[in-house]
């Protein structure tokens, strides 16, 4: 496997100042893994894409989505590798998930689709994509 | 609403006047006092990242805010590996989190039937140098989707996401650059203040009042464009 870079968003609070920490430390350590050449995934919940999360989470999470689409533009000649997966509560079963960690092993979890797409996407030449993994979709309500 | 002074901001103001509404025009520049005095508008100056500035708008807002217009904006244009990460962080603080400070503050405000406008951008599907601005004009789009969801039925909340605009801003941006650019929009022109303000002012009023957690995407074609 390559050495992926996996960063999660977890769960913000009410600050609106976290708005702006989180997406500011993900630019940082985002970058510095696309300049060290590691494939770059990052993980949302796919319920804050569509906004039925927070307020201040759905800012983040889509907020990371931009990012990402401007970073694969610019990073496509270089060959950086950056996607989004956006899967089923991410951070629901309660443990924080920190922003720079990179839970590579996690991959090795057959149980678990989103750590299978993650593992995916560590051996895939895609760029700029968001996989959705579950039945969340824009338009659909949710169960 | 914010980022009133600039060249669009203005056209919207002047947009939301004629349908008569009461305006509070908000901008860091001072020129934005003599925009409003053309209005017949109040004018305040007022830093919307500081928490100062956020009690003086809610305070010039009075009680009841019909409509809140979330216009205020900057760039600070780099490649990522030349972007600084104040240049990011102050991008996302301005255009973002100021936005999300005001209108949480607005909320006990709004009556009901009011609407949130959260001016966005076509580059928040990504543009080159832009991750700073991408990252924060897609934050607006979730941001509103969710309070729309949280504050239906009483408010509604959507954006409006332009690509280029004739403002003083791409006005000086090389000519060459921008006959390139706009050579990428099926409208074959570059968009005008009018036509923002126009969709603007039409959310504002309640023949949308069915229209709630949208983006619409004032770009010419550009996003269906390859």
């Amino acid at each position: 496997m390559s050495d992926l870079f996996v960063l999660r968003q977890g769960p913000l609070g009410d600050d609106p100042g976290a708005v702006t920490r989180a997406l500011t430390e993900a630019f940082v350590a985002v970058r510095e893994a696309l300049e060290a050449r590691r494939p770059v995934v990052i993980g949302v919940t796919a319920g804050d894409l569509l906004g039925q999360g927070g307020p201040l989470d759905a800012a983040v999470a889509t907020g990371l989505l931009g990012m990402v689409r401007a970073l694969e533009i610019e990073g496509a000649k270089a060959g950086w590798r950056i996607n989004v997966v956006a899967g089923p509560g991410l951070a629901e079963d309660g443990e924080k998930q920190e922003f720079g960690v990179a839970p590579v092993d996690e991959a090795a979890d057959e149980e678990d689709p989103v750590a299978l797409t993650i593992a995916m996407l560590a051996e895939s030449e895609l760029t700029g994509q968001l996989l959705q993994v579950g039945g969340a979709n824009l338009g659909k309500l949710p169960a | 609403m914010t980022g009133a002074a600039g060249g669009l901001g203005g056209r919207i103001g002047e947009r939301l006047a004629a349908a008569g509404h009461e305006l509070v025009l908000v901008d860091l520049d001072p020129d934005v006092e003599r925009v409003a005095a053309a209005q017949g508008a109040r004018g305040v100056v007022a830093d919307l990242t500081k928490p100062e500035g956020v009690k003086a708008v809610v305070e010039a807002a009075g009680t009841e805010v019909g409509v809140l217009v979330n216009n205020a904006g900057i760039t600070r244009d780099a490649r990522t590996v030349n972007m600084t990460e104040a240049n990011f962080a102050a991008v996302i603080e301005i255009n973002l989190t100021a936005a999300i400070r005001l209108t949480l503050a607005l909320e006990p405000r709004f009556v009901e039937g009011a609407s949130v406008v959260n001016m966005s951008s076509r580059a928040s599907l990504g543009n080159f140098g832009q991750a700073n601005y991408s990252a924060s004009k897609a934050g607006l789009v979730g941001f509103g989707r969710a309070l729309a969801q949280h504050w239906a039925p009483r408010v509604r909340v959507n954006a409006v996401a332009p690509s280029l605009v004739d403002t003083p801003m791409t006005q000086a941006m090389p000519p060459e650059v921008l006959a390139k650019l706009v050579a990428k929009i099926p409208a074959g022109r570059i968009g005008t203040p009018d036509d923002i303000a126009g969709i603007v002012a039409f959310l504002a009023l309640p023949d949308a009042a069915y229209i709630t957690g949208q983006v619409i995407y004032a770009c010419g074609g550009r996003t269906v464009a390859p």
